[in-house]
C-alpha cells in the first residue's frame, strides 16, 4: 500500500466556502446516519468529503480517502468539529495517515469528556429548572430547553476552526495539562451542590399524612392531642422522605440493578405505600 | 371526545419523526418537555401536557445515549401519554400509559439503530465504483428508520389506541389511580439517583451536603445555589491546583 505520508510536497490549501461546507455538514447532519457497525464513519465521511474531493483529483487516490474515513468514528457531537477541522488540516498536507490517527486518537477521550459536561452538568441543570418552570404550568419551561439546545449547537462553530487552527496541537492539549480534568471536575463540584438543593426541592410534595391521636393529662384534665408525623420528622431533619427514597434509589443502582428495575421498585413501592397511607 | 380521527395522529407522528432527527442533529427537541408541550398544544391540554413531560423529563435526569446505548424514549412516552391522558384521565392515566411504552421503545430504537447499516453498506458498494452522489444518498437515506421507528408507532397508537386505551384506563380502580399519582411524584428520584451515580460521590459528597441545606435551611431559590455553586467550585479547584496552576 503506498503511503500517502510520503506526499507531503503538494500543499493544497482549502478554501473558505469548502471548509465552511464540509463544517456545517458535520454540526447538522453528523449522525443522521449512525448505525450500530460503523456509527458516526458515513456523517463523518460525508462532512468531510468536499475537503477530500479539492485535496484528492485521482480516482484512486480520492477513493483510499474516502475509505479511510469510512472506519469506525464515534463521539460526543459536540466534539466532533473539532476533530474534522483537525482532520481537514491534515489532509491539506495529504498526510492522510495522521488524519486518521488524530482521529482515532481523539475521539475517545473526547466523548468523555463532551458526554460528561452534557450528561451531568448542562442538561441536568437546564432540564430540572425547566421541569420545575413546567410543573408551575408555565411555557417557559420547554423554551429553556429549546434554547438551551440551539447554545448547546453554537458551540460547535467555534471548536471546528479552534481543531482546525491547532491540528495535531490538539492531542497534547487534551491528553496534557489536565486542563479538560480540571473543567470536569469543576463541573462535578458545581452540579453537586446544584443537585443538593434540586433534590428537596423537587421532591417537596413527598411527605407523609400519618397521624397519631394521644390522650394527655394537662392540669389533671384528659386532652386529645394530634401528633403529625411529617411535623416530628420536620423536626429532625426537614425534607426526610426526599432524601430517604434518592438514597433507597441511589443505593440499588450501585448494587448494580438496571435503572428499569429500580423504576419498577419505586412503582411499587408508590403503589404499597399509598395503599397503606404513608405517603 | 373519545377518539382523534386521523389528523392530530398524522401530526404526532410527523413530530415523532421530525423530533428525533433533530436530536440526532443536535438540537434538543426529542425532549419530553418539549413534546409534553407541544402535543398538549395540539390536542388541547397543555398543562397535562407540561406536567407529563416534567415527571419523564426529571425522570430522565441521569441517562444517557453514551456511545450509542438505549435509554428509555421518554419523548415518544410523552407524545402518546399526554394524548391518552388528555381524552379523560389526565396526569395518572397519562402517566400510566407513558412510562411503559418509554420502556418498550427501547426495543424499536434498537431496530433502528441495526436497520440504518443498510445505509453503510450501501455506501460502501459506492464507494468501490467511485459514485459520490450515491454515497451522499445513503447518509441523507439514512435518518428514515431512525424517524420511522418513532413516527409510525406513535401514529397508530393515536389514531387506533386512543380510543380504546380510554376505555381500558376508565376500568382502572382508584387505589391504582392513586398509587399513579404518587409514582409521579416519586420517580423524579430515579432522575437524581441515576445522575449521582455517574458523578464522583465518594469524593466531593460535602458538596451535596451545601445544596441541600442552602435550601432545605434558607429557602434559596435554585439560581443562587447554581451561582454560588460555580463560584465554590472554581475557588476549590483553584486552591486544590495551586502549586502547579500556571
Amino acid at each position: 500500500m503506498p503511503s500517502t505520508d510520503m506526499e507531503k510536497t503538494t500543499k493544497t490549501k482549502i478554501d473558505k466556502a469548502t471548509l465552511k461546507k464540509a463544517m456545517w455538514r458535520d454540526i447538522f447532519t453528523l449522525q443522521w446516519s449512525w448505525n450500530y457497525e460503523r456509527m458516526q464513519a458515513l456523517g463523518f465521511l460525508w462532512a468531510i468529503l468536499p475537503v477530500l474531493q479539492k485535496v484528492y483529483k485521482k480516482g484512486e487516490e480520492l477513493k483510499e480517502a474516502m475509505q479511510r474515513h469510512l472506519q469506525f468514528y464515534n463521539t460526543n457531537p459536540v466534539a466532533s468539529p473539532l476533530i474534522l477541522g483537525a482532520s481537514i488540516a491534515l489532509e491539506e498536507d495529504k498526510a492522510g495517515q495522521a488524519a486518521s490517527s488524530i482521529k482515532v486518537g481523539l475521539m475517545g477521550p473526547l466523548a468523555g469528556i463532551g458526554d460528561t459536561i452534557q450528561a451531568v452538568l448542562f442538561r441536568p441543570i437546564i432540564a430540572v429548572i425547566a421541569a420545575s418552570l413546567a410543573m408551575g404550568g408555565s411555557m417557559s419551561g420547554p423554551l429553556l430547553i429549546f434554547l438551551a439546545g440551539i447554545l448547546w449547537m453554537a458551540v460547535k462553530v467555534p471548536l471546528f476552526w479552534l481543531g482546525y487552527n491547532k491540528s495535531t496541537g490538539l492531542i497534547g492539549e487534551v491528553a496534557g495539562k489536565g486542563l479538560l480534568d480540571k473543567v470536569t471536575n469543576t463541573a462535578t463540584i458545581a452540579g453537586l451542590i446544584v443537585i443538593g438543593g434540586f433534590i428537596p426541592s423537587i421532591l417537596s410534595r413527598l411527605t407523609t399524612p400519618l397521624q397519631f391521636a394521644r390522650t394527655v393529662t394537662v392540669d389533671g384534665e384528659a386532652v386529645e392531642k394530634v401528633i403529625k408525623v411529617q411535623e416530628v420528622l420536620d423536626g429532625i431533619v426537614p425534607f426526610l422522605i426526599p432524601v430517604l427514597i434518592v438514597g433507597l434509589g441511589y443505593y440499588l443502582i450501585k448494587r448494580k440493578l438496571s435503572p428499569i428495575k429500580v423504576l419498577l421498585i419505586l412503582v411499587a413501592l408508590s403503589f404499597i405505600t399509598n395503599a397503606l397511607g404513608i405517603l | 371526545m373519545h377518539d382523534y380521527g386521523f389528523l392530530i395522529p398524522l401530526l404526532l407522528g410527523l413530530w415523532a419523526y421530525i423530533s428525533i432527527i433533530a436530536q440526532l442533529t443536535g438540537l434538543w427537541w426529542a425532549e419530553a418537555l418539549i413534546s409534553g408541550a407541544l402535543t398538549g398544544l395540539i390536542v388541547g391540554d397543555v398543562n397535562l401536557g407540561l406536567q407529563i413531560g416534567a415527571t419523564l423529563t426529571l425522570m430522565s435526569l441521569g441517562m444517557w445515549t453514551y456511545g450509542g446505548a438505549t435509554m428509555p424514549d421518554f419523548n415518544t412516552g410523552a407524545i402518546i401519554g399526554t394524548a391518552i391522558g388528555a381524552l379523560g384521565s389526565g396526569l395518572e392515566g397519562g402517566l400510566a400509559i407513558a412510562i411503559p411504552t418509554s420502556i418498550l421503545m427501547t426495543q424499536l430504537d434498537v431496530l433502528a439503530r441495526a436497520t440504518t447499516t443498510v445505509f453503510i453498506h450501501g455506501a460502501d458498494k459506492h464507494l468501490e465504483k467511485g459514485n459520490l452522489k450515491g454515497i451522499t444518498k445513503m447518509h441523507l437515506l439514512g435518518q428514515i428508520p431512525w424517524g420511522l421507528s418513532r413516527g409510525i408507532p406513535v401514529f397508530l397508537a393515536v389514531w387506533l389506541g386512543a380510543g380504546p386505551i380510554q376505555k381500558v384506563i376508565e376500568w382502572f380502580p382508584e387505589w391504582f389511580m392513586g398509587g399513579m399519582q404518587l409514582a409521579g411524584k416519586v420517580l423524579p428520584a430515579l432522575g437524581f439517583a441515576l445522575l449521582l451515580n455517574q458523578i464522583n460521590v465518594k469524593k466531593y459528597w460535602p458538596f451535596l451536603l451545601v445544596g441541600f441545606a442552602l435550601f432545605a435551611y434558607i429557602n434559596m431559590p435554585i439560581m443562587g445555589i447554581a451561582m454560588l455553586g460555580l463560584a465554590i467550585a472554581i475557588v476549590y479547584m483553584r486552591l486544590e491546583g495551586g502549586s502547579s496552576n500556571a
